[in-house]
């Protein structure tokens, strides 16, 4: 046994300052040159940066780069490289999905390079707060992530708007694009004969209308079933056209061939929200799981496998389990005007799980505000 | 459990908040496992200390506790006077640590690494970063990955990132390990320059010869408990007396020996007669063994006192507590 006889220290005597400013290391809030600091760490990653700007940038340059060519070589066969169906395939069948994937290996590799590189405990020796080592890597990260999603995102409208077709293929007519009703409706009336023939209309057709694609002498469109009706007039085909065209223009405009303004825009934010929510989740998972690869498989299976299957189909005793899957939510609060990578996007073949947009809402910020506290709070208490 | 009853507090003395660390019944258990064990360590400032102990003595665990790298079970501790963890963020901004081998980003230079520490401290860490590494010599790799080190590199690199913030008090684990004889050398001598500026190192080692050399005061542990600390000098004063003898007939000076010198334990080797004398033993017993064996007819050659090494002192302790035990 030893034999120890001392007084226990005087915990409240602290002993005199030593003249050093205080720097609040104790704060909780990162310093500038920490987020700094982070911000190099992650920038110097060089595969990570390739995996980042590949996807974000690299792919779609790619896909629009040959679709530019294509055109340029063979226009009858390969269409334009821009436009409205361009830019929503790329977007939310590209950047939207495997963006946040990548945004996600990036918060992962955030939240677990310390740890596994041996840098915390050195991190930890200095005395800085241990919440505040952690939250200077969001504003680090983001600052890495979403300046390459926003100039891939920036690239991708530019093609799209500025290699738009000059004509829309619309209803199988070659039809101008971005024309007000007025003006549809004035072109269809100059195209009747083709309008009357070609454009969808919802109701009876009380025409005889020669469309070149009839038995013997060509009726295309006729009345219903079992009248006889002579041919119509010139005036009556285009008169015809008109009222088709002013019944058609919503689903035309839905088709102009440069995506509009405030479409690009909602995308751009929505985009970045999707890489935000990658990157906060990815760093909270691997933080509280202290390694990489795990939570960067998990998140994977998260947006490629698990998303889908619980977007579109109900299970019934986990519907609201559901309802909580951050992909769900982001589905529900897309911008319109795009299709959905896991279908839904609000048309008729829309087979999105129901939730209102509150509870979206909600259930995003639950995310971001969950995953974020899980993680800092092992960061505090993990032994370094 | 040993049973063998040991003074733990230490020889030297020292005012208040004159402790560079403080513990008092300092007690960190993993599992079933107690890795440290009731630790009362007083460490004076303006010094280098030794903590020394064989591997898996619980040296690494209690500097991690130190150091609010992980909890302590109970106890009580101070760096630097500031109670820890109360005042934690107060007590390390004036600290400096390695804890078992540097590693640091291996894809960033080394000047980089030390900006993200420099970063975490306070601004004028920042200005410290080159003459950090103009002191451990590494000024001409500082723009090299890190990646790229050698192990003996990276030890450097984190004395460097010790002194980023101007530390009264650098507590290095196994500092020497990965260093080559000259790099060891190097070592040795920026310890013994840092404490010459009045600062406080505190050196974790099993290497019993480098902590002979560097420090002025040891503690010594063994299965998380502090056996014995003082000066080094103090405590191999309380270690036996040897006297190597070669002579004309060692067996028969074993023999005469024996019954004359009370305590004596004689052990004939290849290179002539040892004679282990207890503790406490006066420096006249060298000639009275001369005067014994000359008058026995035994021709002396040589006769010399052994002055104890720390390596020897640390393992009769060690292995005194073994057969308690």
């Amino acid at each position: 046994m030893t034999t120890i006889s001392l007084t226990e220290p005087s915990a409240p005597d602290l002993p005199p300052d030593d003249g050093r400013a205080p720097d609040h290391r104790g704060s909780w809030l990162p310093t500038g040159g920490m987020i700094a600091t982070r911000f190099l760490e992650l920038r110097r990653r060089r595969g990570l940066m390739i995996a980042l700007l590949a996807v974000n940038i690299g792919i779609p340059v790619v896909l629009l780069t040959i679709r530019l060519v294509s055109h340029a070589v063979a226009p009858r066969s390969y269409g334009p490289a821009g436009g409205y169906d361009v830019f929503t395939t790329l977007v939310a069948g590209i950047m939207y999905v495997f963006g946040f994937i990548v945004a996600a290996t990036v918060g992962c590799t955030a939240g677990s390079v310390d740890l596994t590189e041996g840098m915390f405990r050195h991190l930890v020796i200095t005395g800085r707060s241990r919440l505040a080592l952690y939250l200077a890597r969001i504003p680090a990260g983001l600052a890495i992530v979403l300046p390459i999603v926003v100039l891939g995102f920036t690239i991708v409208c530019t093609v799209c708007v500025l290699a738009a077709p000059a004509q829309l293929d619309y209803d199988g007519l070659s039809v101008p694009a971005g024309l007000s009703r007025a003006g549809l409706e004035q072109w269809a009336g100059g195209h009747a004969d083709e309008v009357v023939c070609n454009f969808n209309y919802r109701g009876d057709i009380a025409l005889n209308v020669p469309c070149g694609n009839g038995p013997g002498g060509a009726i295309g469109k006729v009345g219903p079933p079992g009248t006889t009706q002579a041919a119509a007039t010139p005036a009556q085909i285009r008169a015809f056209a008109v009222r088709m065209a002013d019944q058609d223009y919503a689903d035309y405009h839905s088709h102009f061939l440069s995506p509009p303004l405030p479409l690009m825009v909602d995308t751009g934010l929505w985009i970045c929200l999707e890489a935000t929510i990658g990157f906060v989740v990815g760093l909270g998972l691997a933080s509280l799981m202290g390694q990489r690869t795990v939570p960067v498989v998990l998140l994977v299976i998260l947006e490629l496998i698990l998303t889908p299957i619980f977007s579109q189909h109900v299970v019934a005793h986990l519907v609201n389990v559901q309802r909580g899957i951050v992909g769900l939510a982001m589905a529900h609060i897309e911008p319109a005007g795009l299709p959905l990578p896991f279908a839904g996007g609000g048309g008729p073949n829309d087979l999105l799980l129901p939730e209102s947009r509150t509870v979206a809402v909600i259930v995003i910020v639950g995310w971001l505000v969950v995953w974020t506290a899980l993680g800092a709070w092992r960061m505090v208490t993990r032994d370094a | 459990m040993s049973t063998i009853e040991l003074p733990s507090t230490p020889t030297w003395t020292g005012a208040e908040h004159d402790w560079a660390v403080e513990t008092h019944g300092l007690t960190k258990s993993f599992g079933g496992n107690v890795a440290v064990d009731g630790v009362d360590l007083l460490v004076p400032r303006g010094c280098a200390f030794g903590y020394l102990g064989p591997n898996g003595a619980g040296k690494t665990t209690l500097i991690r506790v130190l150091l609010g790298l992980t909890g302590a079970d109970s106890g009580t501790m101070a760096l630097l006077g500031y109670p820890v963890p109360r005042h934690r963020d107060r007590a390390l901004a004036r600290v400096g640590a390695i804890v078992d081998e540097p590693r640091f980003h291996g894809h960033l230079t080394g000047r980089q690494n030390l900006r993200i520490l420099a970063a975490a401290r306070e601004p004028a860490a920042r200005d410290r970063i080159g003459p950090a590494l103009e002191r451990v010599g590494m000024l001409h790799r500082a723009d090299d990955r890190v990646a790229k080190y050698s192990m003996g590199m990276r030890q450097r690199l984190g004395v460097a990132a010790c002194l980023l913030g101007d530390p009264q008090l650098l507590i290095l684990d196994e500092p020497m390990n990965g260093l080559d004889p000259a790099g060891m050398q190097d070592m040795r001598d920026m310890i013994l320059g840092l404490v010459a500026e009045g600062r406080t190192v505190v050196l974790s080692s099993h290497l019993l010869d480098e902590v002979e050399r560097t420090c002025d005061a040891v503690a010594i542990v063994d299965r998380g408990r502090v056996i014995r600390q003082g000066t080094i000098a103090q405590l191999l004063a309380g270690s036996a007396f040897t006297v190597e003898i070669e002579c004309s007939d060692p067996e028969r000076a074993a023999a005469c020996l024996s019954t004359t010198a009370d305590g004596a334990t004689c052990t004939v080797g290849p290179s002539g007669l040892e004679v282990v004398l207890p503790t406490g033993t006066g420096r006249d017993v060298v000639a009275e063994i001369n005067r014994v064996l000359v008058e026995g007819g035994i021709s002396v050659y040589r006769l010399q006192h052994v002055q104890a090494s720390l390596e020897s002192w640390f393992l009769e302790v060690t292995s005194r507590l073994d057969e308690a035990t």
